[in-house]
């Protein structure tokens, strides 16, 4: 039995990839980078929190939803967050089904200037904090 | 448990967590973004602090560097909601705008240093691939930046108003 079993076991660890070797995480790994700030920036200038939390009273609201009165603030960025990371992974997953010779020629310094780019966006969101 | 300990002490124990662990995630960046920008010629055996700082394996730090990270990131997302109410609404009412803007501003620049991190650690994974040495390098000063400004903006707004 331990002899039939083995190779069976060989067969199965050849086929698994670390994940550091693994040229789909790569491509993952590197469209998901690119595509955060964007989603990010939209999500937040667009107003389209995946759901509105409120601290005061522990709801959570389903998209975007104001504060309502005499039940304290609304939080908005665990929703921008949840909406990045679900389409930054979807956009991210899409990209490791490319060909690797289509992913290779992604620009990978856009990882890096895309976030210097977006930040002065969000602290340009911020006015209201800077001019009061 | 709040038999034992009262809700200020337990959001406070929480942020002393956040910050120890933003302490660590400093450090290990700091040097690993020394060690990419200004790496050691020869073994620091015999030469000062300084070269004793950069020179080290920079590809060592990287998984630590995202489990840290995260984990500060979800104690800081934690104490967040408490900060809304108990800290954001008192500052508003004294005037501290441009201290809570900035602060607004630290939750972005964590969240996009989140979004980095992935293509962070496989660039380390792979440190010997010469294709990915220039992003390698740039995402781990970016990275770093963004850690000291997260940081020293937390420290900053805890000194004007913390909790308890």
């Amino acid at each position: 039995m331990t002899v039939a079993t083995e190779p069976r076991a060989q067969a199965n660890s050849a086929h698994v990839v670390p994940l550091a070797s693994s040229a789909a995480f790569g491509a993952f790994a590197i469209v998901f980078a690119i595509a955060g700030p964007i989603v990010y920036v939209v999500s937040e200038l667009g107003g389209v929190p995946l759901f509105t939390y409120h601290p005061g009273t522990g709801r959570i609201d389903f998209g975007f939803a104001a504060a309502r009165p005499n039940e304290g603030p609304a939080m908005y960025w665990y929703g921008w967050l949840a909406t990045t990371l679900i389409g930054a992974s979807l956009v991210g997953l899409i990209a490791t089904l490319l060909p690797r010779n289509v992913t290779a020629k992604i620009p990978l310094f856009l990882i890096w200037l895309l976030p210097l780019l977006v930040l002065p966006i969000l602290a340009y969101a911020l006015m209201p904090f800077w001019t009061r | 448990m709040f038999e034992f300990i009262s809700l200020n002490t337990f959001w406070t124990i929480l942020l002393i967590a956040h910050g120890l662990l933003a302490v660590a995630t400093l450090g290990a960046l700091t040097h690993q973004a020394m060690a990419v920008t200004a790496p050691a010629r020869q073994p620091a055996t015999s030469f000062g602090f300084v070269t004793r700082f950069r020179n080290v394996r920079g590809a060592g730090y990287a998984t630590a560097i995202c489990v840290l990270w995260v984990a500060t990131f979800i104690l800081g997302a934690w104490i967040y909601t408490k900060y809304r109410i108990a800290i954001r609404i008192p500052l508003e009412r004294t005037g501290y705008f441009k201290t809570l803007g900035f602060f607004e501003l630290k939750e972005h620049a964590a969240a996009l240093g989140l979004w980095m991190l992935p293509a962070y650690w496989y660039f380390w994974q792979n440190a010997k691939n010469p294709a990915y040495d220039a992003a390698r390098k740039w995402i781990t000063v970016l990275l770093a930046a963004m850690c000291w400004f997260a940081f020293l903006t937390g420290h900053v707004l805890n000194n004007v108003r913390g909790f308890g």
